[in-house]
């Protein structure tokens, strides 16, 4: 079991960019692989790609992000890449099923963001699932899917 | 001390925070209270957050029931829907267990009892590191196939009641089978907090999940 316990930085900063881009030529750079929702934990068990088994256990101060970097040493790194968040974007069709879809998408707890005339809800779960809640304002032309996007 | 060695003193002193939540009656103060002597046995320095509605009646029951300090425990009144205090503003909660931790430093542990909500309810990684649902068997043996989001989320699912199956027409085989289907195979375990049964297990996935011991 490896202990990690701190943020060294992130990948992106050149210093330790430089370093990470070393050691990964010997394939001595590890990942951990999140969804976006478990980074905000401060402690948890994972493996990294190759296996490690890891044990992450934050001052309740820090916060994971993608790049953040727990391991920065000569014979290894680990490093934590969060996979995007998907989104399913919804076009409602006039100003009354905008107002009904925000309801709806509120009263599910669902997280959205506004672009324009479209709400996005983030998919936090099979992309089915939320189509059949969505069933109704699909079927009758309330609301269309539209624009499929990924990205935070 | 080095900043780095400092900074590793202050994670390793921050406690794991875990939640607790599930239908009114499941048994999460009941799962407390078999867990309690169970992580004495094991050393583990624990303390509690309880919410209810307008009242602290499961704080109340925590502090008499001699297996914790009553100090150790404080209760959070909701006022409100109970999901609301542990995800969409977990204020309250967040502000209840920084207290814990500041006054019984060092903690290994902070649980974190919702109230009693239904299917939907779900923790907020800001709040906890790791939460458990649980539900049981006189609920209905089709509670897993519902696929409510505490049931479907949870980093561990109780089925608890265990020995009530055959009283109220409920496969246990099937209810477990059909519950880490939904779950796509992430843990499902089954108790009794009457008696201990299951409670072992349930203390090593802590152990291991958050605790992280070996």
């Amino acid at each position: 079991m490896l202990r990690l316990t701190r943020i060294i930085g992130n990948a992106t900063e050149p210093a330790i960019a430089d370093r990470l881009h070393a050691l990964d030529h010997d394939g001595r750079v590890e990942t951990i692989t999140l969804d976006a929702a478990d980074t905000a934990r401060k402690r948890l068990r994972v493996a990294t790609d190759k296996g490690t088994d890891c044990a992450v256990a934050l001052a309740r101060s820090e916060r994971l992000a993608n790049g953040a970097v727990l391991l920065l040493e000569d014979a290894r790194a680990v490093v934590v890449r969060m996979r995007e968040t998907v989104w399913l974007a919804l076009a409602p069709r006039d100003m009354a099923a905008a107002l009904e879809l925000g309801y709806f998408c509120g009263n599910l707890h669902w997280r959205v963001r506004f672009e324009g005339a479209l709400v996005k809800v983030a998919l936090d779960g099979p992309r089915e699932s939320y189509l059949a809640r969505l069933a109704q304002h699909l079927e009758d032309g309330r609301a269309r899917l539209a624009d499929e996007g990924e990205g935070e | 001390m080095t900043a780095e060695a400092a900074h590793a003193a202050e994670a390793a002193a921050s406690a794991a925070r875990v939640g607790i939540g599930g239908p009114v009656g499941s048994g999460k103060t009941a799962l407390i209270e078999g867990l309690l002597p169970l992580f004495h046995a094991r050393g583990t320095s624990l303390a509690i957050v309880t919410n209810d509605l307008v009242t602290q009646e499961d704080a109340e029951r925590l502090q008499r029931s001699g297996l914790i300090r009553p100090e150790r425990v404080v209760g959070v009144e909701a006022g409100a829907c109970p999901h609301t205090v542990i995800r969409e503003d977990p204020t309250l909660n967040i502000e209840a267990a920084d207290l814990l931790e500041r006054q019984l430093r060092p903690l290994d542990l902070i649980l974190i009892e919702s109230g009693g909500d239904n299917l939907a309810s779900t923790f907020s990684l800001d709040l906890v590191d790791y939460w458990m649902f649980v539900i049981d068997v006189s609920g209905g043996g089709d509670i897993p196939r519902k696929r409510g989001p505490g049931i479907v989320r949870a980093d561990l699912l109780i089925i608890n009641k265990s020995d009530l199956a055959p009283h109220v027409g409920v496969d246990l085989v099937l209810m477990q089978t059909e519950a880490s289907a939904v779950r796509d195979g992430r843990p499902v375990l089954l108790t009794n907090c009457r008696t201990g049964e299951g409670l072992d297990r349930v203390a090593d996935h802590l152990a291991h999940d958050v605790l992280m011991e070996a």
